[in-house]
């Protein structure tokens, strides 16, 4: 009985068409690729506006009904699935990109906008936004600056963080808050405020417990007029570090990332289709198997890129600086494979849609990934324990695919070891799913900061830091009283 | 002027709570001699404070000062004032509104200035750990050395504390390529209102290094930054290292650059700029072409600095008033101009580039480069700023005559010129001046400071002068500024959103508009963290009792103000 009450109340607000509770729907909201439990909805509500939002959240504080905001279900980590039932508040349809102003470089959008409608329409007029390397190109550009997924070009400090500008978000209790400029209600185009602070970033990393985002300032910059790759081989990761350590002290180059031979081999495959669907099915390459034997062990790409202003003499000493700097180092640095042709132009289209790195779906499936941020003196370190580990667990060591970005000219490194394992052969799952918790404990204890803690990574993280969980806890329960946002998420477990 | 005769005591702690304080700290660390709380009653930007003096209200006034030697004896004072449940704020040059005690209750005021040292400059993690008490001027000094610096310093100098600009502003010379202090901080450690301890980023998690700002999950940084000290006491800040051309040094004159009263020749402030680095100054006939040229420099993404400076140039730069006066009067400085700092991280040739592309756009939009051919003198006079977008010393001067309030507003910059421009001379034109260089921002560029690399974003300023020992003037610089802010919320426009509005903070409680009702959720947040209303009283957003307590005259003040602009009154929420 209460049941259907709180449907018919849905319905009113959104349409009868848009509530739903066909199981098999439900279903697909239950689980994603990841190792976090599966949980089922009670309800699917599609949502088209703010005030839709704020009478759906505000009926939900009436019925103690959780609410898991869900903008395009592509993060892949499980931050969708209801731990408690409730209603996925599906904002996909909010589609909207409401302004792109080519004066002061911004675009705002709405939740569900996603990487590849915005990257098109931007570079249409000559604009691009910044994009997480193997980001789902259907993964909504506002959830995704949310949860904090660092950009190709994170390396720079000024181009590659703190995106973000405006924002309009429904609190817990249902009420409006905006930030930034818009606080005032009026133009968008700067981040600070209200009241003189960073309050916005209070929502980020929170996955969706403390605040529903409907719409987002976020930086654009004009596309570049010439990119320029460089390749710079090794044969291990140790050789890697003091040279990413002098490049990024030169501030050389906006993108600029680490990669090993199995997840550069991916990229270059062309049997692979980019999967739409995760997990993904899997398929046989024997053009993967031959590109990552012939690939180093390890590559650091390079772009370098031409603003519009005297594109070729920035590019020119940029370069100089570059390569005058591998001299001294005594590596070496290429403008192409020597085994994979044009991979140049490939790898530069990647900087503007860097979908190409989520071809490694289709090896087996399912990608798990161990994705933390740690210092560039640790890395080698980190690497060693998982590689142990991966012994210790019979786990090929030739299928660990590593991705690692500094930020902020490595000042930190975000790192994304990733575990292939067919989602649907249980015994592997098992077997890898082992492997990637007590992994994931053991970087934790060698210093990998998982700074957003998804699924299991969230006990792990917050016992280690009682203070900092105690003081969220209580800014919880002040501002959602009711635990109605997302709950059981980071530390906000239902007790 | 009537002499007031009333008698000005500021309250008094008990004796049992002076013999806690001095148990933790020593009889030698904790006063509450008359003579020394009086110095810790007088402030810079404090218009309110002053008026304060001349009616011989004493509760600016703390009832004494402590000065704990580290984070532990911190919390142990702050455990004291919540036992006996007596107000505290944290204390560290008083260089801005509103940092002494703004109830009439007494109040322990905690001087950090025993927590000075720079505790570690970490070369692998480009992160620096500082005291409390710890300054631009001794961070930089540290950090230069090993080829690295924090990215800048406000105009308040390099006196100011990183920690104390982290709960208040932060705002430097070289915010277009490094933003502001609050794009630096990674990492705080914070003795909350309730004596606990909070530290922010990586290393809020045991074992991990300090080298990330964020998180775990939402992050709580966010919440201490423009807190004005509402959420506890920063005893330890750890921020951001980047990239330095510049030498193991700077370049200071011999004399050093000692920014006194009586040190009347340029000598003594003006050095070149430092290795590696080269500025650029452009005059421009008018205001849109500065706008314009602004907008298309920061879009190049060029240079690690870029400002419009008005009326400060005839501060910073005049080593006496009367060179200020004079100046300003002769219009000796470019009214529409813009310099731009040009550094060479990558190698030599990018300033050469860069500069290319500065000179390209000032042709395509007008202007001209201060140089030894065109006005040589005007450049020559701006010689202080060679050093000063760096370690910034001769900032103070705007102190010289009275700086007593600002209106700083923030966002793209065609707007905000336009808008700081405007709302000023709405106020300057209501109210009057209450001294010649309040018309800066209106009769030349107000300042604009660009605060993103592409210059989507700046912060504009400008400011009241009034002299302190004239509570009329005091006055009207209040209003000057109170207006100034009004308009902008009713053109739903800034302060209460991004620019400061300088002591102006709490009474946005009053302004439902920004948020909207931000004070809502502000005060929940202040609730969080000092449930007892002990920490930094009437600071950044009004507790529920300061609320309710806010005088009924002044509200009714502040409804005229809001009906002037064209805002609807508003009554008190019960
Ligand atoms: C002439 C002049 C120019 C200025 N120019 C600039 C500028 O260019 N950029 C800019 O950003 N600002 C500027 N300011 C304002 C500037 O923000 C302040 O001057 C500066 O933050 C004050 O530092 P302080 O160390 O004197 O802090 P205080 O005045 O002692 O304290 C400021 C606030 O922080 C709190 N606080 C102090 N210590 C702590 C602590 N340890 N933990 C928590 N809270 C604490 C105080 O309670 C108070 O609310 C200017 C001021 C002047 C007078």
């Amino acid at each position: 009985m209460q049941a259907k009450t709180l449907k018919q109340e849905l319905e009113n607000i959104a349409g009868q068409s848009n509530v739903i509770d066909d199981e098999n729907i439900l279903k697909q909201y239950s689980q994603d690729q990841s190792f976090v439990a599966p949980g089922k909805p009670d309800m699917v509500v599609f949502v088209e506006s703010v005030e839709q939002i704020q009478k759906v959240v505000k009926l939900a504080n009436k019925t103690l009904t959780p609410v898991t905001p869900y903008s395009s279900g592509k993060n892949l980590h499980g931050a969708t699935i209801p731990e408690h039932g409730g209603l996925i508040l599906n904002m996909s349809r909010m589609k909207k990109i409401l302004e792109i102003n080519t004066e002061d470089w911004f675009a705002i959008v709405e939740p569900g906008v996603t990487y590849r409608q915005l990257q098109d329409t931007l570079s249409r007029q000559g604009y691009r936004v910044m994009v997480p390397y193997g980001i789902v190109p259907e993964r909504s550009v506002l959830s995704s600056y949310l949860e904090r997924d660092p950009v190709l070009a994170s390396p720079s400090f000024e181009n590659g963080n703190s995106l973000i500008l405006d924002t309009e978000l429904v609190l817990p209790d249902g009420e409006l808050f905006r930030t930034g400029n818009w606080a005032t209600g009026g133009r968008p185009g700067a981040p600070n405020g209200p009241i003189r602070n960073t309050i916005y970033r209070l929502w980020t990393g929170a996955q969706g417990t403390l605040g529903i985002l409907t719409k987002m300032g976020v930086q654009i910059e004009p596309l570049p007029k010439a990119g320029k790759i460089f390749f710079i081989p090794f044969q291990n990761l140790s050789e890697a570090i003091e040279p990413i350590k002098k490049i990024q002290g030169k501030e050389i180059g906006t993108e600029c990332f680490l990669i090993n031979s199995f997840n550069l081999a991916a990229v270059f495959t062309e049997e692979w289709e980019i999967p739409e669907t995760f997990p993904a099915a899997i398929s046989a390459s024997p053009e993967f198997d031959k590109a990552r034997q012939l690939l180093p062990p390890w590559t650091l790409i390079i772009c370098i890129n031409g603003p519009l202003r005297r594109t070729e003499e920035k590019t020119a000493y940029e370069t100089e600086a570059l390569k005058d700097l591998c001299n001294v180092l005594k590596i070496d640095i290429y403008e192409s494979l020597p085994d994979i042709p044009e991979a140049e132009v490939t790898m530069l289209a990647e900087m503007l849609r860097p979908w190409k790195a989520l071809k490694k779906f289709n090896y087996k499936g399912s990608v798990h990934d161990l994705t933390f941020k740690a210092p560039l003196n640790r890395l080698t370190k980190l690497d060693k324990t998982l590689q142990d580990l991966a012994q210790a667990h019979g786990y090929p060591l030739a299928d660990i695919g590593i991705f690692l970005l500094p930020l902020e000219r490595a000042r930190a490194i975000h790192c994304e070891f990733d575990l292939h394992c067919a989602h649907s052969d249980k015994r592997e799952k098992e077997k890898v799913k082992a492997l990637w918790l007590q992994a994931s404990s053991s970087l934790i204890n060698s210093g990998a900061y998982f700074d957003r803690p998804y699924g299991p990574w969230a006990e792990m993280i917050y016992s280690r830091a009682s203070n900092y969980t105690s003081m969220l806890k209580k800014l919880k329960s002040e501002i959602d009283p009711n635990n109605i946002l997302n709950p059981g998420k980071l530390c906000f477990g239902v007790t | 002027m009537q002499r007031n005769n009333k008698r000005s005591i500021p309250a008094k702690l008990t004796p049992e709570v002076y013999k806690a304080l001095e148990d933790i700290v020593g009889t030698e660390y904790v006063s509450e001699d008359r003579a020394v709380v009086e110095c810790y009653s007088k402030f810079s930007v404090d218009s309110s404070g002053a008026l304060k003096k001349h009616a011989k209200d004493p509760s600016n006034i703390p009832a004494c000062i402590v000065l704990p030697a580290n984070t532990r004896e911190v919390q142990a004072v702050v455990h004291v004032c919540n036992r006996f449940k007596v107000q505290f704020i944290a204390f560290s040059n008083g260089m801005i509104s509103f940092s002494g005690p703004t109830t009439p209750e007494p109040t322990v005021c905690v001087h950090t200035s025993r927590m000075n040292r720079v505790l570690e400059i970490d070369e692998n993690n480009l992160t620096a750990r500082l005291e409390a008490f710890a300054d631009y001027a001794q961070l930089q000094a540290d950090a230069m050395k090993r080829g690295l610096w924090n990215g800048g310093s406000p105009l308040a100098t390099t006196l100011c504390k990183l920690s104390s600009q982290s709960a208040f502003a932060g705002i430097w010379q070289t915010d277009h390529k490094y933003g502001t202090l609050s794009r630096n901080i990674v990492s705080i450690k914070l003795v909350t209102p309730t004596g606990d301890i909070l530290i922010t980023g990586s290393d809020t998690v045991s074992g991990m290094d300090t080298f990330w700002e964020y998180g775990p999950g939402p992050d709580l940084f966010s919440l201490v930054r423009g807190s004005g000290g509402t959420t506890g006491i920063i005893t330890e800040i750890v921020v951001k290292l980047h990239t330095w051309p510049g030498g193991p040094e700077l370049p200071e004159p011999e004399a050093g650059r000692p920014c006194i009263q009586t040190y009347t020749e340029a000598k003594y402030d003006t050095g070149s700029p430092p290795k590696h680095h080269k500025p650029l100054w452009v005059e421009f006939p008018d205001f849109e072409t500065e706008l314009k040229a602004l907008a298309e420099i920061g879009h190049a993404g060029i240079g690690i600095g870029l400002n419009a400076t008005g009326v400060y140039n005839s501060y910073y730069c005049s080593q006496t008033q009367e060179m200020t006066l004079e100046r300003v009067k002769e219009k000796f400085f470019p009214p529409y101009n813009c310099y731009l700092i040009l550094s060479a991280i990558i190698s030599e040739k990018q300033i050469d580039y860069e500069e290319k592309v500065c000179r390209d756009i000032i042709k395509e939009v007008g202007g001209t480069f201060l140089s030894e051919t065109y006005k040589p003198e005007v450049l020559d006079a701006l010689a202080p700023w060679n050093l000063d977008f760096v370690r910034h010393v001769t900032g103070f001067r705007m102190n010289r005559h009275a700086y007593g309030a600002s209106i700083i507003l923030g966002g793209p910059i065609t707007t905000v010129a336009h808008k700081t421009r405007e709302v000023w001379t709405k106020s300057i034109d209501t109210f009057g001046e209450t001294y010649i260089t309040d018309r800066g921002g209106m009769d030349d560029t107000p300042f604009l400071y660009s605060s993103n690399h592409n210059g989507r974003f700046w912060l504009t300023e400008a400011d009241a002068y009034p002299d302190m020992t004239n509570p009329e003037l005091l006055q009207k610089s209040q209003a000057l500024v109170t207006s100034g802010i009004v308009n902008t919320i009713a053109h739903q426009y800034g302060p209460g959103a991004n620019g400061l509005g300088v002591s102006i903070e709490p009474v946005t409680s009053f302004f439902p508009e920004v948020g909207p009702n931000a004070h809502h959720l502000f005060r929940k947040i202040r609730n969080l963290f000092d449930p007892n209303g002990l920490c930094a009283p009437g600071r950044q957003v009004f507790s529920k009792t300061e609320y309710d307590n806010f005088p009924d005259d002044v509200l009714a003040d502040l409804n005229k103000m809001r009906q002037m602009h064209g805002l609807s009154t508003i009554k008190k929420e019960k």
